[in-house]
């Protein structure tokens, strides 16, 4: 059962892949950006509960995982938001300079 | 739960919610529609803690409906209506971009596939009977010892101090200076 969770944690990191490298609005990006990383924290607890099951690292690992998307989906929006102000649009092409 | 443990009912419940996930996540990346695709990433986390569950990991099963759905979604959503990304952000990505993107993702998608099959890792077993306690994870973010996770615990507190003050900063309202 171990092989088919990884297989299928692959799957979304894959269609999170597929997401980043064609998606336009920034928005979609993030949300391809959290698909991959819960593919890793189902990675980590799958690992954890089959090879170590009387340990608990990996399901420590996953809340540490959890807490860093959310700082990052916290600090990416509310950049997106600010530069939504200035530019009034998300696409990626648009964003490539430091300063306004 | 006792119906869990059950290895043909877990076996089951484990297809029913992957083909879920794989459906969802899938129309995730390839719906034109930005705030439908949120949706449809809201099933694919809920699934996942369906999975948790199944995995015996009942605290980030909990974690996962908090904090996924109930804050990461609802954020993202809030950002898609504050920008207008769903009027502005046409996402119809041209062919050959299309084309980049799956070769790349079904590049990768096979070779680590192939890697999966061959590592010593994947071991064919069922579930195993045992698994750790809510109040061993507990018990690990406040130890100091050498197997505790006291310091990361700590730090991310102050990350997420720090990000929650920063994002207010970044998205406040522009003061007009004289």
């Amino acid at each position: 059962m171990l092989r088919q969770i990884v297989l299928l944690s692959l799957f979304l990191f894959s269609t999170g892949l597929y997401g980043i490298l064609t998606r336009r609005s920034s928005v979609g990006l993030f949300i391809a950006i959290e698909m991959m990383i819960n593919a890793a924290i189902i990675n980590f607890v799958a690992f954890n509960r089959f090879l170590a099951p009387s340990h608990i690292d990996g399901q420590v690992m996953g809340i540490f995982a959890m807490a860093l998307a959310a700082a990052e989906v916290l600090v990416g929006m509310a950049i997106l938001v600010m530069l939504f102000r200035q530019r009034k649009n998300t696409d990626i092409q648009s964003m490539n300079s430091l300063k306004h | 739960m006792s119906f869990l443990s059950n290895f043909e009912w877990s076996q089951n419940i484990f297809y029913l919610l992957a083909g879920a996930m794989v459906f969802f996540g899938f129309f995730t990346v390839v719906t034109k529609h930005i705030l439908r695709s949120a949706i449809y990433l809201m099933s694919v986390l809920f699934f996942s803690a369906g999975i948790y569950l199944l995995l015996g990991a009942d605290f980030l099963a909990g974690a996962q409906v908090l904090i996924y759905i109930g804050g990461i979604i609802v954020l993202l959503v809030f950002a898609v209506m504050l920008t207008r990304s769903a009027d502005l952000a046409e996402d119809h990505p041209p062919l050959t971009r299309k084309l980049f993107g799956a070769a790349g993702a079904i590049t990768f998608f096979v070779v680590s596939a192939y890697l999966i099959e061959q590592s010593p890792l994947i071991i064919e077993k069922s579930l195993p009977s045992e698994s750790a306690s809510i109040a061993s994870l507990g018990k690990s973010f406040v130890d100091i010892g050498a197997s505790g996770y006291a310091l990361p615990f700590e730090l991310i507190s102050i990350l997420l101090l720090g990000v929650l003050i920063g994002g207010a900063v970044i998205a406040r309202k522009e003061m007009r200076t004289k």
